[in-house]
């Protein structure tokens, strides 16, 4: 009995000695692994749709392009609300700048899921794969894009994963070689994407090829840019909205104006805890009137507020202005009951106006917190921004009649006098009537050399780009060298 | 008993050859009462017999010469007599037992007598624990024990506290293991259990918890449950009390005539118009007054317990239930439990101990502990608003879109919790030979947990974060599901079942023999296995009908084809394998040593580092054994060392892979499309946090009335278990993205512990007792991951700064901002300052220029510097209790000393009220020079800085009791053995300079600790109880 009883304990002793490994093995359930992945033509799509989901912290750079500019000042509570945002609009930002800090690790996010797809490109084929993986590219240049014009030189992570020791090892490269793995992509992209999506919110073949278009004209590749804006206007896939007013509506959202749009609903709730979780764009509710309450708006928490300046710079025909700029209180005075409507100054600036392109309104409010999840999409290329770059492309090759054809184009669609682009000058300034509130403004100032005048403590040679956040540069081993300035 | 009865004829029929005689007799007490349930055994032959309740019994004995009768009975001395050849009938009378219960340790998979034990360890007894009242047995543990730490996360019913043993090791979990009677049990879990079940609780501090190997290293608690002991007669014992709490504090806020003056003087200040036409408003709403109430509590334990010849048996019942000192009954707790604890004698060597813990429990919670908690909103609400407008809604205080109504919040909140719980074991003892013990026990602790929550539509007023309907008239927001087909959202309804179940196996043979009297060799070997399991069930549900609570369920809904409803679930199994040895060895009890090593392996970390071997060893020398040690006054003096390894394992599942649970959902022909993306990076080589310990202690006993205990400690953590910052490039910070778990940086912590215990002779009318014990801990962040300056910790205000952090050379989650020194008189005065400090305007806060570049920078950190630490200098226990004849009294005192506090829970907004501090605000020249002016305009005075850091430094008197035991000769005339009544408060007095509502301020997570969001504060309860035995 004893030593029936030893033998047993021994027994149990020695099993789970050497069945601990195998015992000790526990896959995760129900759950799939990153390494097990790429089986079926769904696996694919389903990581295609995590690349996409990025594009959605558009928020961040139309509040940056705008702010930095003199187009926008940062409003909002206080100045240690978003106090990012407030150092970028006043020029003494430096390498501490959480907003900016977003913008580099939202981008590298969408790059990184991007890169995971075209890891695994040879995994398994299929007939849809070309278009995702065209697709894929698509969406790693836009946003190299958007790192190249914040940051300047940047470091190239292509078709790979990093791991903790490696992101050590990796250095800036220089805009030129960021630019021509943009460049790239987008060439490889374009020719098999679908000239028409097939779904709504899809890269297009004329998305590809407008961003290439703009990828060239910021780095003055006028011929280059011109070809491609050219075979955008020959699909004859687009044309103008007629009306300007309703372009920023939820209602005529991708029309025939619409080249790319960053797509948004308003069906999932969501909270300040994680603004990168959001299926909501965060613009419209933050842009909102602080504590409003009346008609037509909803209230929102006063940021990037339109300045005076912008205001003034429209001459007083043109309908874009009131588009762009909501001017609160000459729109309260214009209601019925004015004395019945309030709303707040938050202590981060107030100056009476409110970007009307994106901003809450009633009837486009999405569910709680509603601040946060307005279903207005980004529109990131609109057939008059084409136009506008064409134009651009066209004055620097000598084709001054074609860019005032083009000019013109877009102000008979808002009804006013065309004008003789005779210079430069008047075609950037169509383009800030055309786009102010639309987050391009700063980078247009510094690709064509007008920040250093247009924005006050703007220093030439430094604020062209922003600093990489220091953290950033501490994480990946303290080799990079930081912006030159900052 | 039937089995005993067994033995017991046969131990007589065994002996059918030799001539026999009975011996019969009466068991009695000093004062002549009859004993029964004693046990008498006799050598030779072998045999026991027990009293029946007169005291008689009888048993057969050899006929010849003389002979010994052992006799044994629960709260006597333990007695032998020899009974001569002629004895026939003998009275036998037994001296009650003074037992030193402190005698024996247990010390995980054995035990030990105290003064052989050479590691550092705290004990408190059952009664000490029950004697303070609380719902929670952590609770009643602040200020037991030198170096464990207790704070308190909420006030609230049913809210946790945090056990910290020796500091804090990592910025993680700093969790102790707990044990109760052997089986693991989750922390924060620790409602389940009740105070009035448990017998004693022994702390592992130091390496002595290595036998616990992998999971040792934040400290193992050791719970022993009650349980009944042989040859005792039944009884029952009755404790129960009845409570009134209210809020042991109100902050002092501004009344509205006050507010309607400061926030003029702000706004005009600000340029803006001024809000108040009328100053003249009164008092206005006390927002405190309006959701603080006074609640009862309640507590009601029935326990059984006996024990015949070899069967021991403990049954206990208990209730408790607590309303919230905010909003009464939407803030509650309950709680049922069943205890058996039962052991017999399945044979002369082998043995079973079962033990079975059920609970129920049950809790409502209103918002706590941040912004938009019930609390907050009180702090925050506006003076001038009534708490019900003239129109008959609750006050909207529109101003404001983050601070509602906390009367309707209140009102509008509804959940349940209920947690179940099955814990227990069966063990089976088996003793072959006198100096070997096997073990094997099975052991489980299942529980089930279910929720609920119910969002009613409900509207706070224009832009409230809280809203769920569109408008006053509790319009639902309709969401449209495809162009056209509307539907209404409605009330909304969560429900969600977790299961939890742990199972494990525990071998173990523990040997203990004496060699030539002087030479004492224990050993212990064993295995172990775990596994635990967890699954989650959970659905919301949309259209609850008639946004009526009392449809407040999945089933009730209501939205068209269900479209709008969603599940979620989850699962996960983790798995730990284990083998220890501990070998000891004794010198004439002068000599010790004891040596243990374990080896660990958990599924929860990578495959390149899936076992891991935990060795420590310790030594006592008994000085005062020794010859030469003649100094009488001192009649025990040890001195121990120890050393070991231990490990942390706290980290999640599988968080050494890279699983696709990141999110990645966009939007396509207007429809939410769900993707994959990669939740966090993997790392196979993960593994645990090592923690390596070394104890130096010394243990004096002066008359045997005195006892000292003193321990010296380093305790340093290596290769932390933590998420650091990574670099953007490895894209982990998109949404549902995590950084990878790596094994980076490292902490220590270096201490005292004093505990001193003094205890009066027993032999005196007065008796009293009093313990004061002592820690100091050094807590200190020695190394941080590569590349990363430091870990940012809790933020400051809405949207504002971090203000802790975790950084080499500071304490865990110290606080990081800029210095104050005092407020600008005037614009000459900024003018001439050797620093800039730019925006600065008369009454502003003058910040100190740490970097010394004559320039305050708010772009960087530069100027910041340290500003304290939630982590005292030292925490002090200080126990009395003294009787005196039928009367007793106790008081028990906690003491922490230099901690500071973030003073976080005022909003920063223009409208929001505030403290009266602000009364004494700076509006002119030399009129303040601690608080900064009011004004709406831009200021750097609400950037985080030592202006918002207070002392919170406290004195509590935890708990005060003034008991009458009724005489023992009177309680005999009705049968009753015990009979006492009593007064209690919990929280009477609290002597600090904090502001808030709390200066015991627990934080479940290292970094977010001091900083005050509001707590719902602990109550100061006055309580009447009865205590009975018979």
């Amino acid at each position: 009995m004893k030593n029936i009883k030893r033998l047993l304990i021994l027994g149990l002793v020695l099993a789970g000695i050497f069945s601990c490994k195998k015992f000790l093995t526990v896959d995760p359930p129900y759950t799939q692994d990153a390494e097990n992945y790429f089986k079926t033509p769904e696996d694919y799509d389903r990581a295609l749709v995590g690349a996409y989901d990025l594009l959605q912290t558009s928020f961040m750079s139309l509040w940056i392009g705008e702010i930095a500019s003199d187009n926008a000042i940062a409003g909002g509570e206080s100045a240690n609300d978003s106090q990012g945002l407030h150092q970028i609009d006043a020029m003494n930002h430096g390498g501490v700048n959480n907003d900016l800090r977003s913008v580099f690790r939202w981008n590298y996010v969408g790059i990184s899921r991007a890169n995971y797809i075209l890891e695994n490109k040879d995994n398994i084929d299929f007939p849809e794969k070309a278009h995702i993986l065209a697709e894929a590219k698509f969406l790693r240049a836009y946003y190299y894009f958007e790192l190249v014009k914040f940051f300047g030189d940047v470091p190239l992570v292509i078709d790979k994963r990093l791991g903790i020791e490696e992101v050590r090892t990796i250095d800036r490269s220089p805009k030129a070689d960021v630019y021509a793995q943009i460049e790239k992509d987008l060439k490889e992209a374009y020719p098999v994407l679908n000239p028409v999506a097939g779904q709504k919110g899809r890269a297009t073949k004329g998305a590809a090829q407008a961003l290439l278009g703009k990828v060239y004209l910021y780095q003055s590749k006028w011929t280059e840019a011109d070809d491609m804006f050219d075979d955008v206007i020959a699909s004859g896939l687009y044309s103008l909205h007629p009306s300007y007013t309703e372009l920023f509506d939820v209602a005529h959202e991708n029309n025939t104006e619409t080249v790319f749009d960053i797509q948004y609903s308003g069906l999932e709730g969501g909270g300040y805890g994680c603004l990168v979780c959001l299926e909501g764009n965060a613009a419209p509710g933050f842009q909102g009137i602080r504590q409003y309450n009346g008609p037509v708006y909803g209230d929102g928490n006063s940021y990037n507020l339109p300045t005076q300046d912008l205001y003034n710079f429209f001459p007083a025909g043109d309908p874009r202005r009131a588009a762009t700029i909501l001017d609160i209180e000459a729109f309260i005075a214009a209601q019925p009951n004015p004395s019945a409507i309030t709303y707040a100054i938050g202590a981060g600036g107030h100056t009476g106006y409110y970007n009307n392109k994106y901003i809450k309104r009633q009837g486009e409010i999405g569910l709680p917190d509603n601040d946060l999840t307005s279903p207005v999409n980004y529109r990131v290329i609109r057939y008059a921004d084409v136009l506008l770059m064409s134009a651009e492309a066209n004055y620097h090759l000598g084709n001054t009649a074609i860019a005032q054809t083009y000019v013109n184009q877009i102000r008979s669609r808002v009804s006013i006098p065309g004008v003789s682009v005779n210079s430069l000058d008047k075609i950037y300034n169509e383009r800030r009537f055309e786009l102010s509130g639309e987050g391009h403004r700063f980078f247009d100032l510094v690709r064509t050399g007008k920040a250093a005048t247009a924005i006050p403590g703007f220093i030439s040679g430094k604020h062209e780009v922003f600093p990489i956040p220091q953290v950033e540069i501490d994480l990946a081993g303290g080799r990079w060298p930081q912006n030159p300035g900052y | 008993m039937r089995i005993g009865f067994l033995l017991f004829i046969l131990a007589c029929a065994s002996m059918g050859f030799a001539q026999m005689r009975v011996v019969s007799g009466k068991v009695v007490n000093d004062v002549n009462e009859p004993l029964g349930f004693a046990k008498i055994s006799s050598k030779s032959p072998k045999g026991n017999a027990l009293t029946a309740n007169d005291g008689f019994f009888s048993i057969q004995m050899k006929d010849t010469a003389s002979a010994t009768l052992t006799i044994s009975i629960y709260g006597y001395q333990t007695q032998e007599v020899v009974v001569g050849p002629g004895d026939q009938n003998v009275t036998l009378i037994m001296k009650p037992e003074f037992s030193d219960k402190k005698e024996i340790t247990v010390i995980g998979y054995g035990e030990a007598k105290n003064k052989t034990i050479t590691g550092a360890t705290s004990k408190v007894d059952g009664e000490d624990i029950e004697k303070m009242n609380m719902a929670r047995m952590d609770q009643a543990l602040q200020g037991q024990m030198a170096g464990v730490n207790i704070s308190t996360n909420s006030g609230s019913p049913g809210g946790s506290a945090n056990i910290r043993i020796r500091g804090l090791g990592t910025f993680g979990d700093n969790d102790p293991l707990i044990l109760v009677d052997g089986i693991v049990y989750d922390s924060q879990g620790l409602n389940a259990l009740n105070p009035s079940d448990i017998k004693s609780i022994t702390v592992l501090k130091d390496a002595m918890a290595g036998i616990y190997g992998v999971r040792a290293a934040n400290g193992v608690v050791l719970i022993e449950t009650k349980n009944g002991s042989i040859n005792r007669k039944p009884t029952i014992e009755y404790n129960g009390y009845f409570g009134l709490q209210e809020t042991s504090k109100k902050l002092d806020l501004l009344r509205a005539d006050e507010y309607a003056v400061i926030k003029n003087e702000m706004f005009a200040m600000g340029g803006q118009a001024m809000p108040f036409d009328n100053v003249n408003v009164g008092k206005g709403t006390d927002w405190q007054d309006q959701v603080f109430t006074r609640s009862p509590v309640q507590s009601h334990n029935v326990s059984l317990n006996g024990g015949t010849l070899n069967t021991r048996y403990s049954i206990g019942l208990g209730y408790f239930n607590q309303d919230g000192i905010v909003g009464g009954s939407k803030s509650h707790f309950d709680r049922y439990n069943a205890r058996l604890n039962f052991s017999t004698d399945l044979s002369d060597k082998l043995k079973l101990n079962s033990v079975l813990l059920f609970s129920t429990e049950g809790r409502n919670t209103l918002p706590e502990n941040g912004i938009g908690s019930v609390l907050y909103n009180a702090i925050n609400a506006f003076p001038t608003e009534p708490v019900i407008s003239p129109m008959g809604n609750y006050s909207y205080m529109e101003e404001v879109s983050d601070i509602i109504n906390p009367v309707a919040q209140i009102m509008n909140t509804y959940n349940w919790n209920q947690a179940q719980k099955f814990v227990g074991k069966e063990e089976f003892v088996y003793k072959p030979l006198s100096y070997l013990t096997v073990t094997n026990r099975f052991n489980y602790n299942v529980s089930l947990v279910d929720s609920k929550v119910f969002s009613p539509l409900v509207w706070y007023g224009d832009g409230k974060y809280a809203n769920t309907a569109l408008n006053a008239q509790l319009e639902s927001p309709t969401v449209e599901l495809t162009p056209g087909f509307e539907i209404d959202r409605g009330a909304a309804i969560y429900e969600e079942r977790n299961t939890f179940s742990d199972l494990s196996y525990e071998g173990f043979a523990n040997y203990d023999q004496v060699f030539k009297t002087d030479h004492q060799v224990k050993a212990t070997a064993g295995v172990t296995i775990f596994q635990r399991d967890g699954k989650s069930l959970n659905g919301v549900a949309y259209g609850v009908p008639n946004n009526d609570v009392n449809y407040a369920d999945i089933s009730a809904n209501t939205t068209q084809g269900g479209y709008l409803n969603n599940t979620g679930s989850w699962e996960f199994t983790e798995r730990l394998v284990s083998v220890f040895m501990r070998a000891e060895y004794g010198f004439k009890e002068k000599y010790l040593v004891s040596m243990v090593v374990r080896r660990d392996g958990s599924s929860k970390f990578g495959p390149n580092s899936r076992f891991g071997t935990f060795p420590s060893m310790s030594a006592g020398w008994l000085i005062s054994e020794e010859k030469f040690f003649k100094f009488k006054p001192i009649d025990l003096c040890k001195l121990r060392v120890s050393y070991g390894i231990s490990g942390n394992d706290q980290i999640p599942n599988f968080a050494y892979r890279a699983l696709l649970n990141g999110e990645g959902v966009y939007v396509f022909d207007d429809v939410i499309t769900q993707g994959v993306a990669i939740g966090r990076p993997a790392n196979p080589d993960l593994k645990w946090e090592t923690t390596r310990q070394l104890n130096i202690g010394l243990d004096l006993s002066f008359w045997k009335k005195l006892s000292v205990t003193t321990n010296y400690f380093i305790k340093n953590t290596y290769d932390l278990l933590f998420q650091p910052d990574v670099s953007a490039l490895m894209g982990s910070y998109g949404p549902g993205g995590y950084p990878p778990v790596i094994n980076a940086g490292n902490v220590s912590n270096k201490g005292w512990e004093i505990e001193l215990g003094y205890r009066s002779d027993r032999t005196k009318d007065f008796l009293y007792e009093a313990n004061w014990n002592f820690t100091a801990v050094n807590n200190k962040v020695t190394a941080v991951p590569t590349g990363v300056d430091y870990l940012p910790g809790a933020a400051f205000s809405v949207g504002g700064d971090v203000a802790t952090r975790f950084q080499k050379g500071y304490e865990i989650g110290y606080f990081f901002g800029y210095q104050t020194a005092g407020i600008y008189q005037s614009q000459e005065e900024i003018d001439n300052a050797a620093v800039v400090q730019e925006g600065a305007k008369p009454g502003d806060l003058i910040f100190v220029d740490q970097d010394g570049d004559g320039v305050i920078s708010f772009t960087d950190d530069s100027d910041k510097t340290y500003l304290g630490s939630a982590i005292p200098d030292f925490t002090m226990g200080f126990n009395l209790s003294g009787s005196y004849k039928g009367f007793d009294i106790s008081a028990n005192f906690y003491a922490s000393i230099g901690n500071e506090i973030i003073r976080n829970y005022e909003r920063q907004q223009p409208y929001a009220n505030q403290m009266s501090y602000v009364i004494d605000r700076w509006v002119g020249s030399e009129s303040s020079f601690d608080v900064p002016r009011q004004t709406t305009e831009p200021t750097r005075n609400n950037v985080f800085s030592s202006f918002y850091v207070e002392d919170g430094s406290f004195l509590r008197l935890r708990n005060l009791q003034i008991g009458y035991a009724f005489s023992k000769d009177w309680l005999r005339k009705i049968k009753m053995e015990q009979l006492r009544v009593y007064v209690a408060a919990n929280n009477l007095l609290t002597l600090t300079r904090y502001m808030g509502y709390d200066p015991d301020l627990g934080s479940t997570s290292a970094l977010s600790a001091g900083v005050d969001y509001g707590l719902y504060p602990q109550a100061k309860t006055v309580m009447v109880g009865l205590q009975f035995k018979f």
